[in-house]
C-alpha cells in the first residue's frame, strides 16, 4: 500500500500544523499562552488563537489544582516562559476562575490584517479582565414596531396608575 | 476494583449510543459466560470450539502480550513457544466460539505491551501446556514481575530501545553509544502536550455504576 497517500490525507486530525516541526509548534503556542497570561488580551491570527485556546484553558484547569501539586507546577513551568507569570497564574487567575467550570477565554474575529497577507485575525482574552470590554451590548433601536408597542403599553399603564 | 479496558470508549467523534449498545451486548455476554479479570503478562488457557478437532474443542495456553480493541471487538493475543516454534493466537474476548478462559498464573509485567517477547530468547515465552493453575493467596493485589528480559541479537522486528516504546522490561545489552543514539528520537515535549491527554476518570465512574447495576439484575 502506498504510504505516501496516507501521509497526505488528514481525515479526523485535530491538531493544526504550525512552524517547522511539532516542537516548534508547541514553542509557538507556548509564547502565545505566555503573552495571554501576561496581557490578558492578545491579537493574533485566528488559527493560532483557536489552537492556543485549548491549551490555555487546560493550563488554567491544571492551575486550579493548586500550586502544591507537582504535575501542575511542572506544566506551568513548561508553558510559561516568564517565571513571574507562574505566580500570577496560581495566585490571581486560578481563584478568579474557581467558580467557572469551563470556558475561561473569549475568541472574537477582527478585520483582516493590514499587511500583504490579509490574514484572518482574532482577539483572544481571558474573561473577567480589567480592560474595557470589547463588545458593548447595544440596545434595540426605539423605532422598531415591537418597541413602539411596548412604549405605548408602558404609557397606558402609567396613565391608568397615575390618577 | 477492576474495569476491563475495552469498556472505556476511545476519544473520537462517534455517537455514544454506539458504545452504549455495545456495552449492553457485552454485559449480556458476561452474564452467560464468565470472563475473568486479567492483565497483560498473565498466563491464560483458552478453550475454543473447533469443528475439525476430534473433541470439537481446542485448548491453547499462552502469555497475554497485548489487549487491543474496544467494545465487542476486544481482542487479546496469547503467545507460547511449542516445539521450538513461536505461536501467537489473537482471540476475541466476546466471541461465542470461546468455551472457557482460565487464568493459570497471575502476574503483571512492567509494560502494557509485551510484543518484544518476539525478539527475546524463546525461554521467556515458553509455558508448559499442562501447567496447573497457580493458587492465588490474597484477593487484593496482583504481583508485578520485574523480570528484565534478554533479547536475541539485533535486528529486531521493532527498535525497542527507542523512547517511543518506553519499554522497561528489557535488559539492553547494547553499547552505550547506541543507547545515546536512540535517545535522539525522544520527544520530551510530548508529556507537556495537554490536549493529548485523555482523562477517563468521569467516564470510568459512569461505566462502573452502569456495570454494577446491570450485573446485579
Amino acid at each position: 500500500m502506498r504510504l505516501s497517500v496516507a501521509a497526505a490525507i488528514s481525515h479526523g486530525r485535530v491538531y493544526r500544523r504550525f512552524g517547522l516541526s511539532p516542537r516548534s509548534r508547541l514553542d509557538l503556542l507556548r509564547n502565545l499562552v505566555t503573552a495571554l497570561v501576561r496581557h490578558e488580551r492578545i491579537e493574533t491570527p485566528w488559527a493560532r488563537a483557536d489552537e492556543m485556546r485549548g491549551y490555555a484553558e487546560r493550563l488554567i484547569d491544571y492551575a486550579k489544582r493548586g500550586d502544591k501539586d507537582e504535575r501542575a507546577m511542572r506544566m506551568a513551568d513548561f508553558w510559561l516562559t516568564e517565571k513571574d507569570l507562574i505566580h500570577k497564574l496560581f495566585k490571581v487567575l486560578a481563584p478568579r476562575f474557581q467558580p467557572h467550570s469551563g470556558s475561561y477565554t473569549r475568541l472574537l474575529q477582527i478585520p483582516n490584517r493590514d499587511g500583504l497577507d490579509r490574514a484572518k485575525m482574532a482577539v483572544i482574552e481571558l474573561k473577567g479582565n480589567a480592560l474595557p470590554p470589547l463588545v458593548r451590548p447595544r440596545r434595540d433601536s426605539e423605532k422598531t414596531l415591537l418597541n413602539q408597542l411596548l412604549k405605548g403599553y408602558r404609557q397606558d399603564a402609567q396613565r391608568a396608575a397615575a390618577p | 476494583r477492576f474495569l476491563s479496558p475495552e469498556f472505556i470508549p476511545p476519544r473520537g467523534r462517534t455517537d455514544p449510543l454506539k458504545y452504549y449498545i455495545e456495552r449492553k451486548d457485552m454485559i449480556q455476554r458476561r452474564k452467560v459466560f464468565n470472563i475473568p479479570e486479567f492483565y497483560v503478562g498473565h498466563v491464560l488457557a483458552v478453550t475454543t470450539a473447533n469443528p475439525h478437532a476430534s473433541d470439537k474443542c481446542s485448548r491453547f495456553v499462552g502469555i497475554c502480550i497485548q489487549r487491543g480493541g474496544k467494545g465487542l471487538g476486544a481482542t487479546f493475543v496469547l503467545r507460547n513457544v511449542i516445539e521450538d516454534q513461536g505461536v501467537e493466537i489473537c482471540y476475541e474476548l466476546y466471541s461465542p466460539r470461546i468455551q472457557a478462559i482460565e487464568v493459570l498464573k497471575l502476574e503483571k509485567r512492567l509494560d502494557e505491551n509485551l510484543m518484544y517477547l518476539r525478539d527475546a530468547l524463546p525461554e521467556y515465552s515458553t509455558f508448559d501446556v499442562n501447567m496447573k493453575p497457580v493458587p492465588r493467596m490474597d484477593h487484593e493485589e496482583i504481583p508485578v514481575n520485574k523480570v528484565q528480559v534478554r533479547m536475541k541479537p539485533k535486528p529486531w522486528s521493532k527498535r525497542w530501545e527507542r523512547p517511543k516504546y518506553n519499554i522497561k522490561g528489557i535488559k539492553f545489552e547494547l553499547p552505550e553509544h547506541k543507547m545515546q543514539a536512540a535517545q535522539k528520537w525522544s520527544q520530551p515535549w510530548l508529556e507537556f502536550d495537554m490536549l493529548r491527554e485523555y482523562d477517563t476518570s468521569k467516564i470510568e465512574k459512569k461505566i462502573r455504576k452502569e456495570l454494577s447495576e446491570e450485573l446485579k439484575k
